[in-house]
């Protein structure tokens, strides 16, 4: 059977304290990508960051560390099936 | 998350319809940018605006007009830019290039017209777009019948002015060309209340200028093989610079260009050196119209250069940065502006020199020239660039599509034909 896969996204409540973590990690060497934040995570748009769930938990403690004010992190199965759609 | 919708409601966004193209974005916007391999990391800048693309940027012109600014609202490359920052205002590109758009501007134009007329106006009347309810200022030109019919439909709305493009390129048209930006310069000063001084509009020449150096160092970058940055984005930060602060989209261009010639130092690329590489000559890509390069791109060819509004007829050439007087300066704006060589032209023969030289320049293998469905005239002169084309030995295939993905499989099947022919 095949195994689903996810992504973890960690949304903001605005887009300066996305801007500082994306920051702070890639000093770290964290992996994170800025993302627009999928409506299956939340009903309002701006930026969210994909990150590896392997960094979680030393995110979380940067996080704690820094300062940096997040709305909540989100696990989404990834979708292989993606076709082209425009907008 | 941020949220935007006391801003948008402010607008007289219609938040209901709205929401539908938030709810689709991120998900195409995944598909087409994310998925792709060892993407520079100057693109975080680029992402960061498609996941604000309704939020940040329509907050900093809505701020600008509470301290009393004006927003300028423009749909072609003929529009000087540099008018409008020497008065102390913002100018921001709106053309639409969404399909999301289309069946609004099909209310009242005709189908058989461009989808990107239909999509700018759709986009006026059904108040889905925060930027067209920003703007205090439309600012159209006369490069094609469809719009300016569409001027007269847009300006029951919003204030309009029309800038007069020449369809020739004789002495005479390019001091008829001079004579209206000294018209748009009075405009732009009725408007702000602020007197356009040569100071004021040689910093402006020189603010523009440096946006067009930064935009053609990244192009410069993709000269190189392996190409270090993929077509897809390359194209969404010409996209972007056409409403981004102009100041800004210099630094974050300068900066992405500075890690791909690092990049091109150490050999790294997005594609395989034997990549094949492809022009796209032709019609405008406006945000978010991102489809043939996905084609083109998930077949293994890299999209190199773009001949077209929303590639290097946007940044090439710089006006004259020596003039003293009003006077001086705006016949350097003309001489600028008309060498940009568009299909309104007859004849147009420097856009056929432009796409000869820039296949040597970018050493591509095959030309995929593209035009909007219904734009008249680039369909009519893909048969001049073919001919013209074939005694150069360049392979050249035309194609003609909209913003729907209707047709997604037939180009699919016509343009990986045409790689494979090229691969022979």
């Amino acid at each position: 059977m095949e195994q689903t896969a996810y992504r973890w996204y960690i949304l903001f409540p605005n887009h300066q304290q996305g801007l500082r973590l994306n920051r702070e990690l890639k000093e770290m060497g964290i992996k994170n990508q800025i993302a627009p934040t999928p409506r299956a995570a939340s009903s309002c748009c701006g930026i969210s960051l994909i990150v590896e769930p392997d960094d979680l938990d030393k995110i979380r403690l940067i996080i704690e560390h820094i300062g940096v004010t997040i709305e909540k992190v989100v696990k989404l199965p990834v979708k292989t099936d993606w076709q082209y759609r425009g907008i | 998350m941020a949220d935007y919708r006391q801003m948008w409601t402010d607008l007289g966004i219609d938040l209901e319809k709205h929401d539908l193209l938030c709810e689709v974005l991120p998900e195409a916007f995944g598909g087409v940018f994310l998925s792709q391999q060892s993407r520079p990391e100057g693109m975080d800048f680029y992402d960061f605006v498609v996941s604000e693309i309704h939020g940040v940027r329509p907050a900093e012109l809505i701020e600008h007009r509470k301290q009393g600014g004006k927003v300028f609202g423009t749909f072609c490359v003929y529009v000087p830019d540099e008018v409008v920052f020497a008065a102390g205002g913002i100018a921001a590109g709106l053309c639409g290039g969404s399909q999301f758009w289309v069946p609004g501007g099909e209310k009242v134009l005709p189908v058989n017209t461009c989808p990107l007329i239909k999509a700018s106006v759709g986009a006026r009347l059904d108040k889905t777009c925060p930027f067209f309810q920003i703007a205090d200022l439309y600012v159209g030109e006369t490069t094609c019948d469809g719009k300016k019919k569409a001027w007269e439909i847009l300006s029951g709305e919003v204030p309009l002015h029309v800038i007069d493009v020449p369809q020739q390129k004789r002495d005479k048209d390019v001091a008829a060309f001079e004579g209206e930006i000294m018209d748009f310069i009075e405009v732009v000063e009725n408007l702000t209340g602020n007197k356009i001084t040569p100071e004021k509009l040689g910093e402006a020449i020189k603010l523009i200028n440096n946006k067009r150096k930064a935009l053609q160092r990244l192009y410069d970058a993709r000269k190189a093989s392996p190409v270090p940055i993929s077509g897809k984005d390359a194209l969404l930060v010409t996209q972007i610079a056409f409403y981004d602060d102009p100041a800004r989209c210099a630094q974050m261009a300068n900066r992405l260009a500075e890690e791909l010639e690092q990049r091109i130092s150490r050999g790294e690329g997005v594609f395989p050196a034997n990549a094949l590489r492809v022009m796209v000559s032709g019609t405008p890509m406006a945000i978010p119209n991102w489809k043939l390069h996905h084609i083109i791109e998930s077949a293994g060819a890299a999209v190199v250069v773009e001949e077209s509004c929303t590639g290097t007829r946007y940044f090439e050439h710089l006006v004259d940065e020596s003039g003293q007087t009003i006077e001086e300066q705006v016949k350097a704006l003309a001489q600028r502006y008309m060498k940009t060589n568009c299909a309104c032209f007859t004849p147009n023969p420097g856009r056929i020199d432009d796409i000869v030289r820039l296949a040597e320049e970018y050493k591509v293998d095959g030309i995929i020239d593209v035009n909007l469905q219904f734009c008249n005239l680039y369909s009519t002169e893909s048969y001049l660039v073919k001919q013209a084309l074939a005694g150069h030995n360049l392979p050249v295939m035309h194609i003609e599509t909209d913003y729907s993905e209707q047709d997604y499989e037939q180009l699919r099947t016509r343009i990986e034909a045409f790689l494979e022919m090229l691969r022979k």
